[in-house]
């Protein structure tokens, strides 16, 4: 049996390494319309933007969280 | 007229007398003759000789008697507290003496030593001529420290006790010296509620000093801040116009151009906020530039600035106006009024020395009246100097902050264009229905005029602009 299997093997090789000529056909038209696909649609079916504003970004401006300097000079100008 | 003459005849021969016995001490060198030469300069009035014997009767003491601690008193009064300050520290504390922790506290304060120089202030006890202003300091240093409550206490001390002095005291300008003190802390605690963003005690706390203070000009652009935290912007506008009063025409005040310009950002009127801005920079930058051209040339003299102080309002006028204004408000400075004082009784002084029989021990007092005269000149002349390099810097430091709102209105135009959209209206009209107000006020229309009893009262009624509009704009097709 296992003698047998490898002979076959052998055989087929040998016949595919014969000169084999492929033809193809020469005209082939698809009528688009009636073709038909299967299947889910996943993508919106126009292109679409999200609307969202502009980073806003600002500059810290001047504060005054106290007046540690004008206490400090108090003192230096008390006598 | 004779009683006076007498009296007159008196005085001289007791000065007379007691500067003779000084000298005989100096002389014949008894064992504690600083003590007995201080004691006798002292009743003849020559304070700023007897310093030096002062100085070193404390040093080599162990102990400093009544009498000689209440000498110590009138004669710090008289020098200033600067006078003794040269003492080592552990010389100004180891007597456990009132007038002695004062000047080591101040001294601790200018070295930015807070710990130390709250501790010893706190020493001095409440009966001593000098624990208002030994409050002051422990509260202040407490203040920087961030010890807000116990702050907060010595200062509502120091109104206490300043006020039980000033009844107590008899001269006028000791009653003035005890006011000030008591509405300097009134103005500290002020600030330790905006320290703490509690902005309406703090505006309620700055109402408690009267318009006449000294310290009432600089209370405004504080409660003008506050004001501003409070978001009430048309107050805050009003608050720092006051400054334009002609009564407070010697007023600087360059941060308030720059509050100035932050309320009208804040109520989204641009475009007075940059005509706030250009101004600034119009007026400012040529008083700082003028500034530049007297004060470099001559910072390292000693006495020019001085002698510009001292020179008659007209000469400072003609050099420049602002520089008359700027030494106007230097020496309404408690601190530059008392050590101008202290300087010329120096001055004085070394007159009558120079008038004496010259030996070697008016020739050693003439020296120290005379180093000392040359130390106070410096250190006046430093004062003033170091006010106009401040102001100077000022101007520099808040020209910055004026760039960065100036930017800033740019860049939100820019995103108003961006956005295709408008603020509400160009420019709003003032209204009284704009204005904040309480069930005690009430409002005028100002016509021009400012009213003495109206200053720091003033509130602007503008709308706040910030709401923006969409523009429907017609797009011609090309």
């Amino acid at each position: 049996m296992k003698y047998l299997i490898i002979f076959m093997i052998c055989t087929s090789s040998y016949a595919q390494n014969k000169n084999v000529i492929v033809e193809y056909k020469k005209y082939e038209s698809f009528d688009l319309g009636n073709l038909e696909v299967k299947g889910q649609l996943l993508a919106p079916g126009d292109l679409s933007v999200k609307e969202r504003d502009r980073k806003v970004f600002e500059r810290a401006l001047y504060e005054r969280f106290d007046f540690n300097t004008e206490s400090k000079k108090d003192i230096r100008n008390l006598r | 007229m004779k009683i006076i003459i007498t009296v007159v005849i008196l005085f001289t021969f007791s000065v007379n007398a007691h500067f003779g016995l000084a000298e005989k001490e100096y002389f014949t060198g008894t064992k504690g003759k600083n003590l007995k030469i201080f004691n006798e300069l002292f009743k003849s009035k020559y304070y700023f000789s007897s310093l030096p014997f002062a100085a070193e009767h404390i040093i080599e003491s162990d102990k400093l008697d009544k009498d000689f601690e209440e000498k110590l008193e009138i004669l710090v009064l008289k020098s200033g507290t600067n006078s003794l300050a040269g003492l080592s520290n552990r010389d100004l504390i180891k007597h456990n003496s009132p007038t002695l922790q004062l000047i080591y506290a101040l001294k601790m304060f200018r070295m930015k030593k807070y710990k130390n120089s709250l501790t010893v202030a706190e020493r001095i006890p409440l009966n001593n001529r000098f624990s208002p202003e030994a409050l002051y300091v422990a509260g202040t240093s407490r203040e920087i420290l961030g010890d807000i409550s116990r702050s907060k206490d010595r200062f509502e001390k120091c109104i206490k006790v300043s006020d039980s002095f000033k009844k107590k005291a008899d001269k006028e300008k000791l009653k003035r010296y005890y006011t000030v003190l008591s509405e300097s802390c009134t103005m500290h605690i002020a600030r330790l509620y905006y320290k703490q963003k509690q902005y309406a005690k703090a505006i309620a706390s700055y109402n408690e000093i009267p318009k006449t203070s000294y310290r009432w000009p600089y209370t405004l652009i504080e409660k003008a801040w506050a004001n501003y935290y409070l978001e009430d912007f048309n107050r805050s506008l009003g608050l720092v116009v006051t400054y334009r009063s002609p009564l407070l025409s010697s007023y600087f005040f360059p941060e308030s151009e720059i509050l100035n310009s932050l309320n009208y950002f804040r109520l989204c009127l641009y475009d007075d906020s940059l005509a706030t801005i250009d101004q600034y920079y119009k007026v400012y930058k040529t008083k700082s530039d003028e500034l530049k051209k007297i004060v470099l040339p001559n910072k390292n003299s000693h006495t020019y600035f001085i002698n510009l102080v001292f020179s008659s309002l007209k000469e400072t006028e003609s050099l420049n106006p602002y520089i008359r204004n700027l030494v106007t408000q230097i020496r309404k400075k408690v601190k530059f009024s008392v050590d101008l004082v202290s300087f010329k009784k120096a001055k004085n002084e070394l007159k009558y020395l120079n008038k004496r029989k010259q030996n070697k021990f008016t020739k050693y007092l003439i020296n120290q009246v005379q180093n000392s005269i040359n130390w106070r000149t410096q250190h006046l002349n430093h004062y003033v100097k170091k006010e106009m390099f401040t102001f100077i810097n000022d101007i520099h430091k808040y020209s910055y902050e004026m760039f960065n709102i100036k930017l800033e209105i740019m860049s939100k135009k820019r995103n108003l264009l961006y956005s295709n959209k408008e603020l509400i209206s160009e420019r709003s009209r003032g209204s009284l229905k704009n204005v904040k107000m309480t069930m005690d006020d009430d409002f005028w229309n100002f016509d021009g005029a400012f009213w003495a009893d109206e200053l720091g009262d003033y509130s602007y009624g503008l709308k706040s602009n910030c709401s923006t509009v969409k523009i429907d704009k017609k797009v011609s097709k090309r």
